[in-house]
């Protein structure tokens, strides 16, 4: 085998294991034949062969055994070491970097070497120690100040509209360009001034990463540096970096998107109006149904009731639709929050069974609806989640045919209750269901012959997945479809939230973390 | 003390005609003020059971009234119940402010005159731990 030898900092590993492993294996056999040697030599083969054998085989074991121990007591801080060099050294490698806040870094005391070589490999100047770095230099101390472009990069990042902000290992700006949101304070500290949402802000990011990461990489999008309403209210994403032990450990990239992010903020204000000013016409039209049919009861004919339920179900779903509307656009503004209380599938529905009732009777639709009473309770915000009942008792609606049943049931799953719609109508293809809650979407054939927008199922979906549930759907094409909501029990909910924190404020953690509930509290 | 008098602070005409209309026809004894001003005022003129509160008022919008009634060291309505009825979507803060202060809040395209009835006859029930 002709050696070659390593050019890359990542090929040294394998290159050196293969000759440690090579020289243990050789040095232990050349140990055991001179062994045998002895015992033959002074006549154990002999005398007790047996005995002679198990001599043998003891030893060859117990050797074995020992030689690894060794190996990976000595190799595998080499190869921790090797790891982390190939990192800074950024050979592209498969491998993790070592994060020396692991528990068996810091017991070995080998924490304190990772950092010295992460620290090193990030710093121009060679730091001695990571005290001394950040006590006796003022250099690092003079940086606090605002940053006064000196050099020649410095200059050409304050010509740029994106804002550049790098923080030390304290999480002190030690760096902010002109176009960076940062505000300097008496003490002439810098700060950043960016209102993240809920829970995933940049010092929980930092908090994260200080004890998992080595190094990563965030982006937050549409991050306003002021409240709304308030002068120079500017929207930025972010792209944050994260090097663990490195002079300049955090750099935050700013990419001002004001312009293209206020477009759609008006685009939204204004379906917020447009909603607004439709629900006062639905009032009254509500409102006065109500009163006439109430007070012409006597007089009018079984036809003409027929035509004042025709027009109360109609309301009543302009109603739920501009809802829709306004809790989309409330979503796509990040401003949809779930007020939590304590309820049951029952409660909720019992808000939605009146105009179910009469929706699916107008419709000739078999409506039965079996939730029973017993099940566990849940956190929900109400309105928001009889809302979504009525979106997919509606669609059961639309895709059925005249006559068709549609049941509704709930019913515990593991540990979610869950409330299902099943309607026995035209259902749909696979290449469907994949899509179907994505926003505006519409299957091919129901843009010809069923009416809708596409946002009942997505606002359904965001709304669910705010009170930390589920929504899935089952169909067959040409049998039907059911749609099942599974959410957890107040119980469960309730338990988060306590050990998160102690406030009555919580977040219920899913993919979309910024929905934020404000008021968890017992109804 | 069961509800009787009521104060409605609606500037919608078709509206504040149709809770008032219904109101009177259930035997309540209402006023009615079309704007916050007035609404003010009259409020503090007489201690009616319960007072229905729009948000978008001309002249004073019915937070201010609200936090001007409610909002002091002393509740200047011991004795009145308040009912925030508004089709405006406000943001979350404004919000849970006025359902703080209130003893309830309805979106005014969600409640029917006959479910106002309902809610009404709710608050009368609550009446004694109140």
């Amino acid at each position: 085998m002709a050696v070659t030898h390593p050019k890359l900092a990542r090929d040294f590993w394998p290159h050196f294991q293969r000759r440690a492993v090579t020289i243990a294996i050789l040095l232990q056999t050349l140990v055991l034949a001179a062994l045998g040697g002895v015992l033959y030599v002074f006549g154990f083969f002999e005398s007790d062969p047996m005995a002679a054998t198990v001599v043998l085989v003891t030893t060859a074991t117990a050797s074995l055994i020992v030689s690894a121990l060794l190996y990976r007591l000595i190799a595998q801080p080499l190869k921790d070491v090797l790891s982390a060099v190939i990192h800074v050294s950024g050979e592209l490698a498969a491998t993790t970097p070592p994060n020396p806040n692991e528990a068996r870094f810091a017991k070995s005391g080998f924490r304190d070497v990772l950092q010295t070589i992460y620290e090193l490999s990030s710093s121009d100047t060679p730091v001695i120690s990571s005290q001394a770095a950040s006590v006796d230099t003022p250099a690092v101390k003079t940086d606090l100040t605002p940053a006064v472009a000196h050099s020649l990069p410095e200059k050409a990042l304050d010509n740029t509209t994106c804002g550049f902000v790098v923080m030390n290992q304290a999480r002190q700006i030690t760096f902010s360009n002109k176009a960076a949101p940062v505000n300097i304070d008496q003490e002439g500290a810098s700060h950043l001034s960016l209102l993240f949402n809920g829970e995933d802000t940049l010092e929980n990011w930092l908090t994260e990463c200080e004890v998992t990461a080595v190094h990563a990489e965030h982006t937050w999008t549409r991050i306003p540096n002021k409240l709304p309403e308030e002068e120079g209210r500017r929207f930025f994403d972010v792209i944050g970096s994260y090097d663990k032990g490195a002079e300049s450990e955090v750099v935050l990239t700013l990419i001002d998107r004001t312009e293209s992010y206020s477009a759609s903020e008006q685009e939204l204000d204004f379906i917020a109006f447009a909603a607004h000013e439709l629900r006062g016409p639905i009032t009254v039209i509500r409102g006065y149904l109500d009163v006439l049919q109430d007070e012409l009861s006597d007089v009018l004919r079984d036809d003409q009731h027929e035509l004042f339920r025709r027009l109360t179900v109609s309301a009543n779903r302009l109603s739920g639709y501009i809802n829709n509307i306004l809790n989309t656009s409330r979503y796509d503004r990040r401003h949809l929050k779930m007020h939590l209380t304590e309820t049951t599938m029952t409660e909720v529905y019992d808000i939605i069974r009146d105009d179910m009732d009469l929706r699916s009777s107008a419709q000739g639709r078999l409506l039965s609806v079996a939730i029973p009473a017993d099940l566990p309770k849940i956190a929900a915000d109400p309105a928001s989640l009889g809302e979504v009942m009525g979106n997919l008792i509606d669609n059961a609606i639309k895709y059925s045919n005249e006559g068709g049943a549609i049941e509704v049931t709930a019913a515990m799953k593991g540990e979610l209750v869950e409330f299902s719609v099943e309607d026995h109508g035209i259902g749909m293809p696979g290449n469907v269901v994949s899509n179907l809650f994505q926003k505006f979407y519409r299957s091919h054939r129901s843009r010809e012959t069923v009416a809708g927008t596409g946002i009942g199922l997505y606002i359904s979906k965001a709304i669910v997945e705010s009170h930390g549930g589920t929504i899935s759907v089952r169909s067959e094409d040409g049998r039907g479809s059911t749609f099942s909501v599974s959410l957890p029990t107040y119980q469960a909910v309730a338990e988060k939230l306590k050990a998160g924190d102690n406030s009555n404020e919580g977040l219920i953690e899913q993919g979309s973390g910024w929905i934020k509930n404000h008021s968890m509290y017992r109804g | 003390m069961a509800i009787q008098t009521i104060l409605v602070i609606e500037d919608d005409r078709f509206i504040g005609e149709m809770y008032v209309r219904s109101l009177k026809k259930a035997g309540y004894e209402v006023d009615w003020m079309i704007d916050g001003n007035d609404g003010l005022i009259a409020a503090r003129n007489k201690a009616y059971n319960l007072i229905l509160l729009d948000v978008m008022l001309p002249e004073r919008r019915g937070s201010d009234i609200l936090e001007a009634l409610r909002g002091g060291s002393e509740d200047l309505i011991p004795h009145s119940k308040v009912l925030v009825l508004t089709n405006f979507e406000q943001d979350d803060e404004s919000r849970l402010a006025m359902e703080k202060r209130a003893d309830g809040y309805l979106i005014k395209a969600e409640i029917t005159p006959s479910k106002l009835l309902a809610v009404i006859k709710q608050l009368d029930q609550q009446q004694p731990s109140a």
